[in-house]
């Protein structure tokens, strides 16, 4: 279960405050969706909580399955479930996609206190995964994204996320840049992880993402802190009305 | 001073420094040691000539801005006599590491010296590979670099490869050079690489020491390279002769019309290295990829000097240089492509690029574009930048350690350089060697 507790967060060399008091809980196993508008700190949510520098949290607790993140490295958060799949996945030129797999894996396997797998057990494993988001498997000889199109790079994301059996699951604007055929092969890719075990939190601008990846709860962020919750009809409503009652909203 | 327009007039009496009064006298001492007949005798002799009268090249000439031998060259050695260091093919195989795990032929030379008994040259009988000591008739005509002049005057060995027109070698060609032993010493090699007409092979010149045995090697290496017509060679050098290594180099390079040149250099794990390279065009629609890495730590200073000379039309040059400089290391790199009035249709581009991992790292770079024809494509570029922070969180966010992702992106941005060694074998040990070099700092990292 992810807690969320009087969260503040501001940015380490400024003193503009994003997070301003948010609350937020996950259950295990449910899927919640926070929507907001441009500048609201949704990616500022997901950075705090995968541990990203430049941030600082004055105030507040993030729990984790009754443990804190916040001492965490981001390698320890990644190691303790933690995963975020990036609004704009990095490349890294000179690095082969499954050397990156192979390290990433291996590196949280040990944490975890599991065997690392070996090559032949890691190429069995990784093509199966790659088959199911319809990956060609020549692309992950290539160095990471190098090159990728918006829809692979989201795909090579969600391959990393079923690589490395997260508890946690954090979707940064999962649906930005994706046309809808690759919208779909993400979301199937995403449900397919969807377990009693696992929680997810999805955050997206827009409804669009949340008719294939259907949330238990839809949360609504602006001006730092959760302004309602709802269920996923939550969502509909939004893209009707837009978000302008809660940024105006005193 | 009043007497400063007489002393213009006047021959300019250079005070000589320590090392290069040591290198005269040392040349005299050594010269009945030396191996060759009268006439290489000849040429030694006017090449130290010259030496002592240019002297060892400092910072007030151009080219050497960056790199002052007369300071670097503090004790220059003595050349080693002794062929006899014993070494085993067992401590060949410590030595080369990564590149005894390919199918490669090896010429070998320990201290400068042919070594029969650690040479393999399976494989190649298609073409001609001997040690220069076994024909040692003459050496080039002289050299106003000083380097280039030291070589001469105090050259014991090399390798002379010939290929003949048309053959095409199938495995890798190593010339091995080992610098080993506890005493200072000088090891001169001169390597002569002919390749025929269509004939095409990959020669990798590596240069290296054994564990235990880093004490003030000093190299100087000369190698002379013709590609004729149509002709492809991959020319890959590794360097890695121990951390308190000196190293001063020249590839001379001449290339025929069509002729493909893929050239390579790794330097890491030495003290100073001035490592000068010259590619000339003297045929059109020739190609050339000369790149390399530098990898310095500690106070390593590695300087690569490079010059290209278009000089007919319709010739590419692609060069792309990455270095990795951490403590107080300096990386050095000075690039000039000339393209002749004539050279029409000439397309250069080249880039340096430094990785820097600590703020007291320094990066000099010199691009230099001499462009005398006016239908041409020529770019050159330039960037030193620390890693890169997004990326460090993006490796640590799935879930590898800080010291890990940063050894990854380490040697992501050395094998983007490495990546263009076509040869898959060379390719993989010069991987391994760059692997080599980062895990020290791991182990450095352990003890601090």
């Amino acid at each position: 279960m992810l807690e969320i507790k009087n969260l503040h967060v501001k940015l380490a060399d400024e003193d503009k405050v994003i997070l301003d008091g948010l609350d937020l809980v996950v259950p295990k196993g449910e899927v919640h969706a926070i929507m907001g508008p441009n500048g609201s700190g949704k990616s500022t949510l997901a950075y705090v909580l995968a541990g990203r520098a430049g941030y600082e949290v004055t105030d507040g607790d993030i729990l984790w399955n009754g443990e804190s993140l916040l001492e965490m490295a981001p390698d320890e958060r990644a190691a303790a479930g933690v995963f975020l799949a990036f609004q704009y996945p990095m490349e890294i030129p000179g690095v082969a996609g499954l050397t990156f797999l192979r390290t990433a894996t291996n590196a949280v396997r040990k944490k975890r206190g599991l065997e690392e797998l070996t090559t032949p057990e890691f190429m069995k494993v990784v093509r199966g995964k790659a088959a199911a988001l319809n990956i060609d498997f020549e692309m992950l000889k290539r160095p990471v994204n190098v090159g990728f199109s918006g829809g692979e790079k989201k795909r090579s994301e969600i391959l990393q996320m079923a690589m490395l059996e997260p508890s946690l699951c954090v979707l940064d604007e999962t649906d930005s840049g994706l046309d809808i055929d690759a919208l779909k092969i993400v979301s199937d890719g995403v449900n397919a992880l969807r377990s009693p075990d696992r929680s997810m939190l999805v955050i997206t601008h827009y409804q669009r993402l949340l008719d294939y990846i259907v949330p238990d709860k839809v949360h609504v962020l602006a001006r730092g802190r959760i302004q309602t919750t709802g269920d996923k009809d939550l969502a509909k409503e939004l893209e009707k009305s837009g978000y302008a009652g809660f940024v105006d909203a005193a | 001073m009043d007497g400063r327009s007489v002393e213009d007039n006047m021959p300019v009496a250079v005070i000589k420094t320590k090392s290069e009064l040591a290198l005269s006298e040392q040349f005299q001492a050594a010269l009945p040691s030396l191996p060759g007949g009268p006439e290489v005798a000849t040429h030694r002799r006017a090449a130290i000539a010259a030496f002592t009268e240019f002297g060892l090249p400092h910072r007030r000439i151009e080219d050497w801005k960056y790199t002052d031998l007369r300071t670097a060259l503090k004790d220059p050695a003595l050349p080693s006599v002794d062929a006899t260091a014993k070494l085993t093919v067992a401590d060949l195989i410590v030595a080369l590491g990564p590149f005894m795990n390919m199918d490669a032929a090896r010429i070998v030379f320990v201290n400068g010296h042919f070594r029969a008994a650690l040479s393999n040259v399976t494989g190649t009988d298609t073409i001609t590979v001997t040690p220069l000591s076994a024909s040692f008739d003459s050496l080039s005509p002289l050299s106003t670099d000083a380097i280039t002049a030291l070589n001469t005057a105090f050259v014991t060995d090399g390798a002379v490869i010939d290929i003949p027109d048309g053959v095409t070698l199938e495995q890798p060609l190593l010339v091995v050079s080992l610098s080993v032993g506890r005493d200072a010493r000088l090891s001169t090699i001169r390597n002569r690489i002919s390749v025929g007409a269509g004939a095409s092979a990959t020669i990798a010149e590596l240069y290296l020491t054994l564990p235990g045995s880093t004490v003030d090697g000093q190299t100087n290496a000369l190698t002379e390279v013709t590609i004729s017509r149509g002709a492809t060679l991959t020319h890959v050098k590794a360097l890695s002769e121990g951390g308190r290594a000196t190293h001063l180099s020249n590839w001379n390079v001449s290339l025929g019309a069509e002729a493909n040149y893929r050239a390579f250099q790794l330097s890491s794990g030495v003290a100073l290295a001035r490592n000068q390279i010259g590619v000339t065009f003297t045929g059109e629609h020739a190609k050339i990829d000369v790149s390399g890495t530098f990898l310095g730590r500690g106070s390593d200073h590695i300087d690569t000097t490079l010059t290209v000379d278009h000089a007919v039309p319709h010739c590419e040059s692609r060069e792309l240089f990455a270095g990795v400089l951490d403590g107080h290391a300096r990386g050095i790199f000075q690039g000039k492509i000339i393209v002749r009035p004539h050279a029409q249709k000439s397309d250069g581009k080249m880039m340096a690029r430094a990785l820097m991992l600590s703020p007291d790292a320094e990066f000099d770079s010199k691009p230099e574009l001499e462009i005398y024809a006016d239908d041409v494509v020529c770019g050159h570029g330039s960037t030193a930048a620390e890693l890169d922070e997004d990326l460090m969180f993006y490796c640590q966010s799935r879930g590898i350690p800080a010291a890990e992702a940063r050894a990854l992106l380490v040697k992501s941005f050395i094998g983007e350089a490495i990546a263009r060694v076509d040869n898959e074998a060379v390719r993989t040990a010069l991987e391994a060697c760059a692997d080599a070099w980062l895990a020290q700092d791991q182990t450095n990292s352990a003890v601090t």
